[in-house]
This record gives structure tokens, sequence and C-alpha cells, in this order.
């Protein structure tokens, strides 16, 4: 897996790349939570994400949780097939905020 | 006639998640040379790594170096998957999905396992601890 965070104004753009599992979501989990007091809002990339699992899936739900402690905004794009699907079969698509370009999920479209 | 044999895949693999994409990347050609379609071969690649990833974390407390027992067999009608594991013995009572209506990250995993498999048992045997999952290749008239 690989993660890539860039600036984008007030906002952080985290990129993942390859497989979300059990092995690596800790490191996606540690970006996201260190992202987070740094930025307005932090914009997830998902469409690079070969494979993601619950591990994974519970690493986003921690990571919005915390976000809305924080009063910050954490929203995903770009979702993969997979991801989609794990979504699907996890029924918890509906509590994120869940765009389809970088530029829709940082509302400058 | 004789009974044609059937593909039958062993892995002893040890309780650390870094094997886990090994294991998936044979897992989905076999179901997909079974007969599933691509977005099937990912649901079911899914839940046996699910059910490796409980025995990592819960029976062998995220150790690296139990051992995991992983059979997938092709079956009359569909894929038989068993996982012997020597860890901690489940309780039972807490092998159960998450209520969906609730926002809380855990048992995710137990229910995608009983999303996408047919049948699913857990058994605590003088062997160890025995998960055996079933999925059936229901195929279209």
């Amino acid at each position: 897996m690989k993660i890539s965070v860039r600036d984008v104004g007030n906002a952080k753009v985290v990129k993942v790349e390859g497989d979300v599992d059990l092995g690596t979501s800790p490191a996606l989990r540690r970006t996201l939570f260190e992202s987070l007091p740094h930025a307005a809002r932090v914009a997830l990339n998902l469409e690079a994400i070969r494979y993601i699992d619950s591990s994974g899936i519970a690493t986003l739900i921690e990571v919005l949780k915390d976000s809305q402690r924080l009063n910050k905004e954490f929203v995903l794009f770009g979702l993969s097939p997979a991801v989609e699907q794990v979504f699907r079969l996890t029924h918890v698509i509906r509590i994120f905020q869940v765009f389809q370009t970088e530029q829709e999920a940082l509302g400058t479209a | 006639m004789n009974t044609p044999p059937r593909l039958k895949m062993k892995f002893d693999m040890p309780s650390d998640p870094r094997y886990l994409p090994v294991v998936r990347g044979a897992i989905e050609p076999l179901a997909a040379a079974i007969g599933w379609d691509e977005s099937e071969c990912r649901a079911i690649t899914l839940a046996i790594d699910e059910a490796l990833a409980n025995v990592i974390r819960h029976a062998y407390g995220n150790r690296v170096d139990g051992l995991i027992e992983l059979e997938c067999q092709e079956s009359a009608d569909g894929l038989e998957v068993r996982l012997l594991d020597k860890g901690d013995a489940p309780e039972m009572s807490k092998i159960c999905a998450r209520d969906l209506e609730c926002d809380q990250p855990g048992g995710l995993g137990t229910h995608i396992i009983k999303k996408v498999m047919d049948r699913v048992s857990y058994e605590v045997s003088p062997d160890g601890n025995r998960f055996v999952a079933c999925k059936l290749l229901r195929k279209t008239p």
C-alpha cells in the first residue's frame, strides 16, 4: 500500500494505492489521524485501492468519528469497484459524504 | 462413472497479516475457475480474508507465530473452505455480526462472512478451532 498526502488550500487530499487490509490499515489510520488536526477538510481518494477489508472500513469509521469530534470534514471520493462493493456489503456508505471527483470533494467544482 | 478429481488448495499460513495478500491472490482465480463472476470472486476472497483476519486478531491476539491451516476445495455444488488454528478458543456468544444500524467499527468482518457465504460454522475441537464455510454455485438455467 502506498499513501501520499498533499495540501490543497486549507484541505488535505490523501491518496491510497494498493491493498488496505489487516496488515496495512494501521498505516492509513496513522496518516489520517495525523492529517485531521492540520486541515479544515480531509478528502480521501479511493480510486486506486484494489482491495479493502473490514479493518480498512473500520479505520474510515474511526476517522469520521474523530473528524466530527474535532469539527472537521472527512470526505471520500473516487470509489473503485472493490471499495464500493465492500461499502455495499457493510451498509456503511450512508454515514460518509462520498463524491465522484476531487473538485467535488473539495467543494471547488 | 468415476467422479472427476476436484481442485483442492492447502496453505499452512503463519498468523502474520503480510501473508494475507498471498492467499487472496490464490483464492480469487480459484473462485473464477469454479464459475463465479468478477464481483462474486471479490466477495468470496474478501470473506475468506476476513475469516483469516479474525483468527489472527482474536485466536492469536495479533501474534505472528501461530499456525493457520487453510483448505479451499471445489465441491460438487461450489466451494468449501476450512480453517484450523491452535489459538484461543472463540467465545461463541461473541461471534456475532454487527447491527448494521449502528455506526461502531467492530463486527464488520463477521457480517461480511455471513453475508457472502451460504453456510458458516465454528467448532472447538481437540485439534483446535475449526471454521467451515461453503459457497454454493447457483447455475443459471
